[in-house]
């Protein structure tokens, strides 16, 4: 039970967080959630790992607040179709807007944790 | 989002997780992992996919509709699993609901809003009072009544007098109530007319407004009656205007104009509506002076010394049946909580024996709020289904009491139309769904406060049930027990009241006696000599048909008649009230009333209206206990004859007879009361303008009407009669009919009352027979007796219904002398409260038997092994 919670933990702090991440690696370009789950494990080497429970709720979350569309494609390499989604025009709107939320988050965190000494 | 649009996103999204899934095996098996192994650690690496698909519906934002549908659809599935307890439980909510929302409709229709009239509460009788118990109506001249009618004081007023016309447009005429109504008093009504219009002052005297019910029995409710032409008494009227069905103010059939008269001895009746906000007191006080004016110009119309009082018309309509009906709406109050009980018994034991599925739910991962979600859907459901039906049994009902009081038309004033009340289907519902809910989600909040694995044990550590449980049951039990006490005992002694009036002594023959009832046209036979000698010449005419075997001038008893003073002067204390008749001398013989002394006059006497008399047995006793009354002189009214235009007084009648005679009692103040002193003096002292004619036949009365209009007409074809009643109609409809009706649903309601509780007697027993068969078992592998395994299952219901029953007769002592009150009977009789204590035992034994023998037959070893 008490290993259910951390996770749990986890998830939620996370949430907000993963939208961002999503949002960030959709701007390279169109991916399935596969590859995104993909890319964000191995570009953190290996220390945030995608559970997928938590993938595809958050991006059906952004397709619903119209920040990411989805197209059901074949893919390049394969003859099999995969749900590919793309960031729109509010999406990179919204990944601005995040970044900077972020990043005074960050600011504040580190203010507080290492206080510069006079 | 529509269903059918979440139906496509849930395939689309179960594609997209596929094609995940296999990308993963496929990225696995290039690592080097075997092909099976790598399915499955494709999918652990995966997780959960019901768990994702949660989720993901989740952010859809539709998951809290789909666990309702789940709830909905799980509580069904349960309900339908338990039928039996189910089926219990939805019709004993429907049976309480059912029952509360009719009877509450009857007494919302009869006591709340039984009248169409406008400011039909404020609408008053004037009644005045001097030393008589009996009142006066208020009766005015023309003159008076423009008078009173511009009164500061008076919302309004109308003069009335009902008059008995003839309908003489066909062969045999038929006799119509016709009431003469004031011009303004549609107006004052405020009830606008079904069809055509009403009349108003600007019409003339020769028009007529039908009642619904008239139009409908003599015109079939044809529409094309408006301008034809009605004769009454030789007289046409145009009708002009059908009243609606709700229109029934003295139940008249038709309505015409009053004629203006300022003849004193042609008063109208006057009523009248006080203004809102006025108290009775307030008014009475201000119409005092105007009437005491009045008294001095018409002192024929007034008594002596007077006071007034004003009586509101639904409090004369209502009259005794108000107690009846609030007794009825408090039974079937009784009836519904009982209802409600039922169905608390029955979920609380349900929801102890869930303990361990709700314990297991909770084990696989159910929260407590969810849990507790779907005890309530199931509750609801079963309250729903409960309510459905029950508005299906109100509707039933309302149509049922339409039924059954069809043959008695004094039961309900006729304006009332009785109809479902919706306010109280609502609150009946609200009340039933409220204890389904309760009940129902209790086993959920109970168990927030329990251990885990105490609840999935079912209870290893405490091996005789949880004490607290017990004593919720032995509560709900005992008040089941005191309420069907309560019921029983009300229909136990409205069912005495009845056998008692059935064997009442009448004193007559009911049997092939009839009466009909003749009136005069107006202005017919207008001296006093003509007038007796047209009456025994109809009364002979009568009684000379071939099934005819006797006819006489008289009223059929029972009867209410307003009692007159009388004085003995013989006597000392000989002044008192008595109930005078006038009768033609061949009325004990066909009536069957015994003469006990004496002699009766003759016909011949009674065409001189020699001064003789006849007394009954009560009066006999009342004065002459042990004297002879024959030949003893007495004084009826004070010696004063009121005659007016349409009652004569005999020649130098001046109220003093003697006795010559003494016959048996007949009951004549109601059925089953006491008789009271009662006078017999000859028709011809003072005959009204109408008369009844009591016939005895041969065969069945019914059928002769016909034959006697046409023995009638053959005297003088112009003569209305009325219809023919039997005895055993007027039996029926006065007090039997009354008193059967009332026992008939007391009865019913008690019968349920008692399926009820013994209903909740059964369940609880069964439940805590299964709730105790490990502890049983080690009772009988100890070596227990069959004697002391009884004893031990039947002690719960033993103490509920001890404890019930003494509740139950407490509060029947206890609440007696109110129902005596309101219904005439009486409860506290030890005979017939000892016979319903004895009946409701019988029944909870009965009820014990069952699961009591289970549980002596039980196997020790399966009983231990059983889980």
């Amino acid at each position: 039970m008490s290993t259910m919670t951390k996770q749990q933990q986890k998830a939620n702090l996370l949430q907000g967080t993963l939208d961002m991440l999503v949002l960030r690696t959709l701007l390279y370009g169109p991916a399935h959630g596969h590859q995104i789950g993909k890319h964000i494990q191995r570009t953190t080497n290996d220390f945030l790992q995608m559970q997928h429970g938590s993938l595809y709720p958050a991006l059906h979350r952004l397709e619903r607040r119209g920040w990411v569309t989805s197209k059901w494609e074949t893919a390049p390499d394969r003859n099999r179709e995969f749900k590919y989604y793309r960031l729109t025009e509010a999406g990179r709107k919204q990944l601005v807007v995040e970044e900077s939320e972020w990043k005074r988050m960050a600011e504040a965190v580190a203010r507080v944790m290492w206080p510069v000494t006079e | 989002m529509r269903w059918w649009q979440i139906r496509k996103r849930d395939a689309e999204l179960e594609r997209e997780i596929e094609s995940d899934l296999e990308l993963e095996e496929e990225e696995l098996r290039e690592r080097g992992i075997p092909i099976n192994e790598a399915s499955y650690a494709a999918k652990r690496a995966f997780g959960n996919r019901g768990l994702i698909r949660e989720q993901t519906h989740e952010a859809w934002g539709i998951a809290p509709l789909e666990r309702l549908f789940q709830d909905i659809r799980f509580a069904f599935r349960q309900l339908v699993r338990n039928k039996r307890f189910s089926a219990i439980c939805v019709l004993a909510l429907a049976l309480g609901i059912g029952a509360e929302t009719t009877i509450y409709s009857v007494i919302h229709a009869v006591l709340i809003d039984p009248y169409p009239y406008r400011g039909a509460m404020r609408m008053v009788h004037i009644h005045l009072y001097d030393k008589d118990p009996a009142p006066y109506d208020l009766a005015l001249d023309s003159a008076q009544f423009a008078q009173i009618v511009k009164s500061p004081v008076l919302d309004g007023a109308i003069a009335e007098d009902v008059y008995t016309m003839g309908l003489t447009d066909s062969e045999l005429p038929e006799q119509l109530q016709v009431g003469r109504m004031s011009q303004n008093a549609f107006d004052y009504f405020g009830v606008p007319a079904l069809l055509g219009r009403e009349f108003s002052p600007s019409d003339g005297a020769h028009v007529a407004v039908l009642s619904y019910h008239f139009w409908m029995l003599h015109f079939a409710g044809r529409p094309d009656v408006i301008g034809r032409s009605l004769q009454l008494d030789r007289q046409e009227f145009e009708i002009i205007g059908i009243l609606p069905q709700r229109f029934a103010w003295t139940g008249s059939d038709v309505y015409v104009p009053l004629p203006k008269s300022s003849d004193p001895r042609r008063p109208a009746n006057v009523y009248a509506r006080i203004h809102a906000g006025a108290t009775d007191a307030e008014v009475e006080q201000a119409l005092t002076p105007m009437l005491n004016v009045f008294a001095k110009e018409t002192p024929a119309n007034f008594p002596q010394h007077f006071k007034v009082h004003l009586v509101h018309i639904n409090e004369i309509a209502i009259g005794r049946f108000q107690g009846f009906l609030v007794i009825l709406f408090l039974s079937v109050t009784a009836l519904l909580a009982l209802a409600c009980v039922n169905v608390a018994i029955l979920l609380l034991a349900r929801g102890e024996t869930r303990r361990a599925e709700i314990g297991m739910r909770k084990v696989l991962g159910a929260s407590a709020s969810r849990i507790a979600r779907g005890l309530l859907t199931e509750a609801l459901l079963l309250s729903l289904a409960g309510g459905g039906l029950g508005i299906l049994f109100a509707l039933g009902g309302v149509r049922l009491v339409h039924l059954l009081i069809q043959p008695l038309p004094s039961i309900l004033p006729s304006e009332a139309s009785i109809a479902l009340n919706l306010p109280v289907l609502l609150f009946s519902v609200g009340i039933a769904s409220l204890t389904g809910v309760l009940c129902g989600v209790w086993p959920a909040l109970r168990l927030c406060r329990t251990e885990l694995r105490q609840a999935v044990d079912g209870g290893t550590h405490k091996l005789a049930g949880r004490s607290g449980t017990r004593r919720i049951h032995t509560a709900l039990l005992a008040a089941q027990v005191a309420l069907t006490i309560l019921l029983l005992a009300g229909s136990g002694a409205t069912v005495r009241k009845l056998e008692q009036l059935l064997h009442a002594s009448l004193g007559y023959q009911p049997r092939n006696l009839a009466s009909v009832n003749l009136v005069l046209s107006d202005g017919a036979h207008n001296n006093w000599a003509d007038r007796i000698h047209y009456y025994e010449q109809i009364r002979d005419a009568i009684a000379r048909d071939p099934d005819v075997i006797s006819a006489a001038i008289g009223h059929l008893p029972p009867l209410i008649i307003d009692s007159t003073p009388v004085s003995i002067p013989g006597l000392k204390v000989g002044s008192g009230q008595v109930i005078a008749q006038q009768v033609s001398p061949e009325y004990f013989s066909t009536l069957g009333i015994p003469l006990l002394r004496g002699r009766v006059w003759t016909s011949v006497e009674t065409a001189h209206a020699v001064r003789l008399a006849l007394v009954n047995e009560a009066m006999r006793h009342r004065y002459w206990p042990n004297s002879n009354p024959i030949g003893q002189a007495l004084v009826l009214n004070n010696g004063v004859a009121n005659g007016n235009a349409w009652r004569f007084v005999a020649p130098g009648d001046d109220q003093h007879f003697q006795v010559i005679g003494v016959v048996a009692d007949t009951p004549n103040k109601g059925l089953g009361e006491i008789a009271y002193p009662a006078v017999y003096i000859p028709y011809s002292m003072m005959p009204f303008d109408g008369f009844d004619v009591t016939i005895r036949t041969r065969s069945d009365p019914a059928g002769l009407l016909r034959a006697i209009k046409g023995d009638v007409h053959s005297v003088e074809a112009d003569q209305a009669v009325g219809d023919l009643v039997t005895a055993q109609d007027l039996l029926e409809g006065d007090s039997l009919g009354r008193e059967r009706f009332a026992s008939h649903l007391f009865t019913t309601f008690a019968l349920l009352g008692f399926a009820f509780a013994v209903g909740g007697i059964y369940s609880v027993q069964s439940y805590l027979v299964a709730q105790r068969t490990r502890e049983l078992g080690v009772r009988i592998a100890l070596g227990a007796s069959r004697r002391h395994i009884v004893k031990e299952v039947t002690r719960t219901s033993f103490i509920a219904v001890s404890l019930g029953s003494g509740i139950g007769v407490g509060s029947n002592i206890a609440l007696g002398q109110i129902f005596a009150h309101w219904t005439n009977s009486n409860v506290r009789d030890p005979w017939m409260l000892l016979g319903v204590i004895g009946i409701l035992f019988c029944g909870a034994v009965a009820a014990s038997v069952a699961p009591a023998l289970e549980a002596t037959s039980l196997d020790p070893a399966n009983a231990l092994r059983a889980e």
